[in-house]
């Protein structure tokens, strides 16, 4: 039995335990995947069937696959807490896209401020700064760092794509997507071999 | 001084104190509740030993063992009573106040 007996790290390790699986990186990169399609095909609606299918695919596969694995806990308030945050910087997100949905419809008009054009005509590196903000606030939001990194892709990607690069954005996210839902098939995989199934749980709940 | 009277200076809660059961009772205290498999995984002991340790805890009022059926199926979670909660702090107390006085390593 080898341990640290700090209270911080025990709490904290049994809290990345609960990302380990990598089922949250497999679910940001199909999306941001989805995202690439939906602009390659034009077929915009896409993304926004995901969501609905995706969250109650995720609680059932994590019912599967992750806690027979490493059983059921419920954290404190701190954790509840921060949770909570990354609920709210998400809808803030949702919200966000409708803004500049709206935004870009309001800059067509004659009489927009300059700043709304400029937005507009700048429209990738804000929507990538947003998203890339999102996911890094997300992250530290609930200690969970690999997020940052998917953060700086998904803005390095847009602003790239902004400022001219020779690459399609619609490529350029589903290369993005397809590596972190990549990152996130191999971490589950190591989930799986590093933790059997535990033989004498008696029922498993999320 | 017979060894009963030493033991008896040092206040030192017996029950937390055994290795195991340390490990246990520190992660229900960082967590609300979690069942059995958790504490498996995060503490390294088999189910057997789990469940006995579990359950000296248990008597001695420190733990509560919530069991419910999920599907017709029993399912056990753990969570540290209030009284679990302030033997660890007392716990915790004393131990700081043991090592404090200790001169620093190699004696000097």
């Amino acid at each position: 039995m080898k341990a640290s007996l700090a209270l911080r790290d025990i709490e904290r390790r049994a809290w990345l335990r609960t990302f380990e699986h990598g089922l949250w990186d497999i679910a940001v990169g199909l999306l941001l995947l989805l995202f690439g399609v939906s602009i390659l095909t034009e077929l915009y609606w896409i993304p926004a069937v995901w969501v609905p299918l995706a969250v109650p695919g995720l609680r059932d596969l994590a019912t599967r696959l992750v806690v027979p694995r490493l059983g059921h806990v419920s954290f404190r308030r701190k954790r509840q807490r921060s949770t909570l945050r990354v609920r709210i910087i998400l809808t803030v997100l949702a919200a966000a896209g409708l803004g500049m949905f709206l935004l870009v419809g309001w800059s067509t008009r004659a009489e927009a401020p300059m700043v709304v054009t400029w937005v507009r005509s700048h429209m990738l590196a804000v929507i990538g700064l947003v998203w890339g903000a999102a996911l890094i606030a997300a992250g530290w939001s609930a200690d969970y760092p690999r997020l940052y990194l998917y953060g700086t892709m998904v803005f390095g990607t847009m602003l790239g794509s902004d400022l001219g690069c020779a690459y399609d954005m619609g490529e350029a996210l589903v290369g993005v997507g397809a590596l972190i839902a990549g990152i996130g098939a191999v971490l589950l995989a190591r989930f799986v071999r590093r933790y059997p199934r535990n033989p004498n749980q008696e029922v498993y709940r999320v | 001084m017979s060894s009963s009277e030493d033991a008896d200076r040092v206040e030192i809660d017996r029950i937390i104190h055994e290795p195991a059961r340390l490990l246990v009772t520190a992660h229900l205290y960082v967590v609300e509740s979690a069942d059995y498999v958790f504490l498996m995984q995060n503490t390294g002991l088999t189910w057997g030993n789990l469940s006995s340790h579990l359950s000296r805890l248990e008597e001695a009022g420190y733990v509560e063992i919530l069991k419910e059926f999920v599907k017709r199926k029993p399912h056990t979670m753990v969570r540290l009573t209030d009284e679990g909660r302030r033997a660890f702090d007392a716990y915790r107390r004393q131990m700081k106040a043991l090592f404090a006085d200790l001169p620093d390593e190699g004696g000097d």
